[in-house]
């Protein structure tokens, strides 16, 4: 980047965080100095690439309740299960066990039947992780309600019962959305439509009608009368992570970072052994999902069936050649002539 | 449910006490079995009817159930409201030709036949059925005897000298037949009587009666048969007639003075009930004759061996009454003889594809008019139909304004007695008098009244208005049944009453002095439950009025419109829509097209059906995975309980356009809604199969796996279990068997010495016939009425949102996934919310369905306030959008419900702020599941040769008349030749030049020659119609040559 007239000299060039709200929850803070693109890529990164794990098999032994098989299934694996440490974990596609192993997975049991005469509820506490883990919290289902107990999972009737086998895996919310460590990123910047990249539609007064953002303290109102700059370009972004429990909202926010460099290094390294003959198709190690991975191979760039490209016809030839020989239609010698 | 599982019956016993003499002495048995009637679900008689929700629960039963519908072996059926013009009512009709006729359908037990006065080239004459020709109308009056040229002028024209001089031609006629006594009228009458009825092809059964007689005969008891005569009293009905001539006259001198058709006050409604009478009466009268045929055979034989005993014919000839009734709500086909009713199509099956489905099938009204008529007039909206039937809850197409819904409130009349009645009509005032005692001249005066009972003229009145006060008086003290209706018709001097049965009535609240008589502490009571609407009706706060007595109505919508001539008071505004349109939040400010929509695909969203839906198992059964309660609902939501068995989700919708996948109505779908559960639905499927039992005591059986040489099961019966039955929670695919039936292969040999067949077995499987796998979700065995075993098995798919699913909203605006997107892909806002639905803007400005934006609007308030009540979008409502505005902006939002979106691809904000909230979606049944096809090689029918058609054949898809027509029109000869013969049905034929017949292996059967027999292609249907033709001798001849001919 050039010198920016708008960046003063004493301030730092680089990005820059300033954080205003950090709980258990969620994070909210100000990125600044850096251009919108890679703003939003933080954003989209958080909320479909940060691997997390999650329910992914259900073997189930015992169903007697009401809900079928493949809805406690899904409900089972939109369950956030604690996630601190997954990046020691392996894919399933990485590990190289057959089958599953505590690289790759961790087992959650769940047993439960109601033996009393009220309905049972069963919740996301009963499920309980079992076998080997690569740490000890890992797979534990996140219980941040006030009684402990988590997303209720089923109800049970006098005598009915469930008992089942769960095996969360790694992965990423590009596959499926049990995977999204985000539940919602809030995302704003220029809080007073500086740069015009609004249109405020308005009945009478845009400022009556419209209320102002909470960041709108956070920048200098314009000033009356003060002219529009063409030139600006945005850069304070405020984000607002929330967490949806597998991982802590700093942690999403870090984690997000390290993955665009990930992708980014594996990019770079992609382009400058693009000399070496190593093609399109090395390996990029970053999380992806299945289609990713398929759709990916043995096809090198776009082309189009007919193999000469371009905005040829398949008949080869320039201008208005057929298979019947010279035309008189077309460019170059024109029969009118 | 158990009906419904086993497939049986839901029907109670008929049970007859029979007296009858033997051996001189009289003998009482009772309680002997007669038949089974079906009973409907929640009648008086059925065992539903009052319990409560844990009965219902013990009993497998849904407690919001509506009931109204009958278990006739295994399946639902309804009767449907029917409608029709009302019965014993003079309706005067203008035909075409200047002419006008008067007509009436009499209705009795024993006959139904109608009855007309036409007035044609200015003379009137009398027609029914039952008379060859038209009889001039005078000498239908003389023949009723006892009246004078002058009384019968009097009768009919009273005092006013034009109809008088209109009427006074008509005696012409009888004149010019030499007509001039009563005996001469009834012969000329009985002449023109019909030959028929039973005494038909009978000789000397009856010696045949004089034409007098046969004509007393007809007038008596055919023409115009509801007026009863007693005594030979012919009076009353010369009345009835005089009185339809004189309405022909007023017609024709006033053309606004004849009836309308459509007017809802001059239909009925024939109800489950009455259909079922009429069938059961004709059915008890044939099971009448038949035992009494049984028993005539039995005293005839010479020597009996036992005496007769009437208790086994009564039972077996009763079956003749359980079938007949059966049958008739199986096939919905209603066949009464004497009432020359012959109509099809009275019941349907329960359409159980939501609980909005089962509640708009229990308000259905099918009409009797024909669907092909393009006439108008009975499928528009009526005036008079408002509060009666639902405005908007009607069938696009050819059913359209035929089939209707009833309204909230309407409720169809019974019948009431008609004594108590009468009898109070002369208590009621001074000065009303019997009819009977009065001449015509008396009739017809000015400002005298004629009371009409049931449309028959009864009394005579000079104080109309006071009679009708004192009337209504009475029926409000409850005195006379509440759904006896009067009203006054000025235009004829007529006071009508009516108590029969199928008029259509919906309550109001009395006002009196300009002061509803509905208090706030009514209203209290009825909040404690101290009060009921009964009592209301009983103390006169509420009464109920008929269409017809609507009339003389004045009734204010709202207690703010009541003036001092207001009569009533509407109970509230939404009620004049039906059941199915009071799901459309602001309905009022859609436009009315839209609604309509809405009535037909409400019926088709999935959702929660029944509180025992996991309980059955229907054919078909759609259940949506997490249905919500609408966010903006109305009070109609709450009455029909549509929050407790919801069909839809509460969608994020932000309406903009994106991706260019979303035009033509087309919907973009969050790809994590989906993941997380939107929309996502359970497919049910039900196979079943009965294990029979022939004739020779052979039986189905259920066989076992079968294995093969390594002793590994195949695999189509990978999902079975020992016993020949599916496994529960077992994933099936297409072509595997769930039910390893087998018929035996000997099923009609006796088993008696040699006569004995194969004993082995042909298996009869029931196999998994979908593209797509599912997982076995339940297995049934038990047994039929019959006591042959049943098994059913059903099947369960759950099924995420795919591109082509169809969605829609509540306000008829459809559309189907265009595209999935990630959904980091989506825009947000800036509070980070993501939606889960993108709808295109072009949507809105031609459909104009503004209560659409205004549930949104609505919606979003009631989110963000975090309170329920506000999620309100009644009709007819003040709406509330500028509060909801204000709530809106109060939490930080735009009042008008827009708010800043970010593009989730490039992070740009989007230029204009995006107008979003919750709307409520339902999906549709129509999932590209079902439809997806496609082949390209595949079967073929064994007759034509040609590709089958449909998608459960896999058949191809057809080449069309039009498109052969584009491509004969194009040139494209050799793909038509491809497309209709080559990849269709070609075959190679031998053909004789010689002779141009068939011929086979190159050679000329006909000819007995090779020489001249040549090879060509041609469509094997072209083949088959040559033979067939052959067949039917008409000789067809081929002949060829050759298109490239040779240079001789």
């Amino acid at each position: 980047m050039d010198y920016d007239p708008m960046v003063m000299d004493d301030e730092a060039l680089g990005p820059m965080v300033k954080i205003s709200q950090a709980d258990s929850v969620r994070v909210k803070y100000e990125l600044s100095n850096v251009d919108l693109a890679f703003a939003n890529s933080l954003r989209r990164v958080m909320l479909a690439e940060i691997p997390t794990i999650a329910i992914d098999l259900v073997e189930i032994e015992e169903n007697s309740s009401v809900l079928a098989d493949e809805f406690i299934a899904h409900r089972l694996g939109l369950i956030p299960l604690n996630s601190e440490g997954v990046k020691d974990m392996l894919t399933s596609r990485e590990c190289d066990c057959d089958g599953r192993c505590e690289n790759c997975s961790v087992t959650l049991t769940l047993h439960a039947k109601c033996t009393g005469e009220e309905n049972m509820h069963v919740f996301a506490r009963d499920l309980v992780p079992t076998g080997e883990r690569i740490n000890q919290v890992i797979g534990t289902p996140v219980l941040s309600d006030a009684e402990g107990l988590g997303p209720l999972i089923l109800k049970l009737r006098p005598g009915q019962e469930i008992k089942l086998e769960c095996i969360a895996k790694k992965g990423i919310a590009k596959e499926h959305a049990k995977w999204a460590p985000s539940a919602a990123i809030g995302f704003e910047y220029d809080p007073h439509n500086k740069l015009h990249h609004l249109d405020l539609w308005y009945e009478q007064d845009p400022k009556a009608e419209w209320p102002p953002s909470e960041y709108a303290e956070w920048e200098e109102p314009p000033q009356e009368g003060e002219p529009f700059d063409y030139d600006a370009v945005p850069n304070r972004f405020y984000f607002n992570v929330e967490s949806a429990g597998s991982l802590p909202p700093d942690a999403i926010v870090i984690e997000g970072i390290q993955v665009i460099q990930q992708k980014l290094a594996s990019l770079i390294k992609e382009l400058s052994a693009g000399e070496g003959g190593d093609g399109m198709n090395g390996d990029y190690n970053g999380p992806r999902s299945p289609e990713y991975a398929t759709g990916a191979d043995g096809f090198g760039g776009y082309t189009t069936p007919f193999g000469n490209g371009g905005n040829q016809s398949s008949w080869g030839g320039a201008g208005g050649t057929t298979p019947y020989g010279t035309t008189p239609y077309g460019a170059g010698h024109s029969g009118w002539s | 449910m158990e009906c419904r599982l086993r497939d049986m019956t839901y029907a109670a016993p008929v049970v007859v006490d029979i007296a009858y003499s033997r051996d001189r002495k009289k003998i009482i048995r009772r309680d002997i079995p007669l038949c089974r009637i079906p009973v409907m679900l929640k009648s008086a008689k059925c065992c539903l009817s009052g319990a409560t929700n844990a009965q219902m629960e013990i009993m497998n039963e849904c407690p919001l159930d509506p009931g109204g519908y009958f278990i006739i072996n295994g399946t639902e059926k309804v009767i449907l409201i029917q409608e029709q013009l009302s019965k014993n009512r003079v309706i005067v009709e203008a035909d075409d030709k200047g002419g006008v006729s008067a007509s009436v359908t009499s209705s009795t037990h024993e006959r139904k036949s109608k009855t007309y006065v036409i007035l044609k080239k200015d003379r009137i004459a009398l027609n029914h059925n039952v008379l060859v020709e038209p009889i001039p109308i005078v000498i239908v009056l003389k023949a009723l005897g006892g009246l004078s040229d002058y009384e019968i002028m009097e009768l009919v024209a009273g005092g006013d000298a034009r109809y008088q001089d209109d009427f006074l031609i008509n005696f012409d006629e009888a004149t010019k037949a030499g007509v001039y006594t009563q005996q001469q009228a009834l012969e000329y009458i009985g002449v023109r009587v019909k030959m028929g009825g039973p005494k038909k092809g009978r000789p000397g059964t009856a010696p045949r009666r004089s034409p007098v007689e046969e004509g007393l005969d007809a007038l008596a008891n055919i023409i115009i048969a509801h007026v009863t005569i007693e005594d030979l009293d012919f009076y009353p009905k010369a009345i009835y007639i005089a009185m339809m001539v004189r309405r022909v006259l007023m017609a024709a001198h006033n053309p606004k003075l004849v009836d309308d058709r459509d007017f809802v006050g001059n239909k009925r409604l024939e109800l489950a009930g009455q259909l079922l009478s009429l069938l059961f009466e004709d059915l008890f009268k044939m099971f009448v004759a038949s035992l009494k045929g049984n028993m005539e055979y039995f005293f005839k034989k010479p020597n009996r061996t036992s005496a007769y005993d009437p208790v086994g014919p009564i039972s077996t000839q009763g079956q003749s009454i359980t079938q007949g009734l059966n049958r008739a709500i199986q096939s919905g086909n209603w066949n009464v003889k004497r009432f020359n009713m012959n109509r099809a199509g009275v019941t349907h099956v329960l359409s159980r594809l939501s609980y909005i489905a089962v509640v708009g099938m229990m308000t259905r009204i099918s009409s009797q008019f024909e669907k092909t008529r393009k006439v108008s007039g009975p499928r528009a909206l009526q005036p008079s139909q408002w509060g009666m039937l639902c405005p908007s809850d009607t069938p696009e197409g050819e059913a359209c304004g035929l089939v209707k819904n009833l309204a909230l409130m309407t409720h169809i009349t019974t019948n009431a007695e008609e004594q108590p009645v009468r009898n109070w009509i002369f208590g009621l005032i001074e000065g009303v008098q019997p009819i009977r005692m009065f001449t015509g001249t008396e009739m017809h005066k000015p400002g005298t009244y004629i009371i009409h009972l049931n449309g028959t003229p009864f009394a005579l009145t000079r104080h109309p208005k006071q009679f009708a006060a004192r009337f209504k008086t009475m029926r409000r003290r409850g005195h006379i049944s509440p759904f006896v209706s009067i009203h006054i018709n000025e235009h004829f001097s007529a006071i009508h009453i009516a108590t029969d049965e199928g008029r259509i009535c919906r309550p109001y609240i009395i006002v009196k002095d300009g002061k509803s008589k509905l208090k706030p502490e009514h209203l209290r009571l009825l909040q404690l439950g101290k009060a009921t609407f009964e009592d209301f009706l009983k103390r006169g706060v509420i009464e109920y009025l008929d269409v017809n007595e609507e009339n003389d109505a004045l009734i204010a919508i709202s207690e703010d419109d009541i003036n001092q001539s207001t009569t009533h008071l509407e109970i509230e505004p939404f009620t004049i829509l039906g059941a199915v349109a009071g799901l459309i939040p602001f309905p009022h400010h859609n436009q009315s097209p839209r609604n309509t929509y809405q009535c037909a695909m409400g019926k088709q969203a999935i959702g929660a059906i029944a509180y025992n839906q996991f309980n059955r198992i229907d054919t078909l059964l759609y259940t949506l995975v997490y249905p919500q309660r609408p966010m903006v609902i109305t009070k109609t939501i709450q009455l029909i309980h549509y929050d407790k068995l919801p069909a839809g989700q509460n969608a994020t919708v932000v309406v903009m356009s994106y991706s260019g996948y979303d035009i033509e109505d087309a919907l973009v779908l969050n790809k994590a809604s989906c993941d997380r559960g939107f929309g996502r639905c359970q497919v049910f499927r039900k196979y079943a199969a009965e294990l029979l039992q022939y004739p020779n005591g052979r039986k189905d059986r259920l066989g076992g796996i079968q294995k093969d040489e390594e002793g590994r099961t195949i695999a189509k019966h990978a999902c079975l279990d020992k016993d020949g039955l599916a496994i529960v929670g077992y994933r099936v695919h297409s072509g595997e068997t769930m039910i390893m039936k087998e018929t035996p292969i000997d099923q009609t040999s006796t088993g008696i010495g040699s006569d004995r067949g194969s004993d082995d077995f042909r298996p009869a499987p029931v196999n998994y016939r979908t593209p797509d796998p599912a997982y076995i979700d339940k297995v049934m065995v038990s047994n039929t009425e019959k006591d042959t075993a049943i098994i059913k098995v059903q099947t369960r798919q759950t099924r995420r949102p795919e591109l082509g699913d169809k969605f829609s909203s509540r306000h008829g605006q459809k559309g189907v996934v265009g595209i999935i997107v990630d959904q980091e892909d989506m825009p947000f806002s800036d509070s980070g919310v993501v939606p889960d639905i993108i709808m295109n803007p072009h949507g809105f400005p031609s459909r104009m369905t503004v209560g659409k934006l205004f549930e949104c609007l609505t919606g979003k308030a009631a989110v963000v306030a975090g309170r329920r009540d506000y999620g309100f979008g009644d009709a007819f409502r003040s709406h509330p959008v500028e509060e909801m505005g204000r709530v809106l902006v109060e939490h930080g939002f735009s009042w008008e419900g827009k708010d800043y979106f970010t593009s989730g691809i490039t992070g740009d904000p989007h230029e204009a702020y995006l107008f979003n909230g919750p709307i409520y979606y339902q999906r549709l049944k129509h999932m590209v599941q079902d439809k997806m096809h496609s082949r390209s090689s595949g079967p073929r029918a064994i007759l034509t040769r040609q590709p089958t058609e449909g998608r459960s054949r896999d058949g191809g898809l057809r080449l069309g008349e039009m498109e052969r027509d584009c491509l004969i029109a194009y040139g494209a000869s050799q793909l038509l030749l491809e497309r209709l013969m080559y990849s269709s049905d070609a075959t190679r034929v031998d053909i004789c030049e010689w002779c141009g017949l068939l011929g086979y292996k190159g050679y000329c059967q006909t000819c007995k020659s090779t020489s001249q027999v040549t090879q060509m292609t041609m469509p094997y249907a072209a083949k088959l119609l040559v033979q067939e033709l052959i067949s039917m001798n008409v000789g067809v001849r081929i002949e060829l040559e050759d298109q490239f001919p040779h240079p001789a």
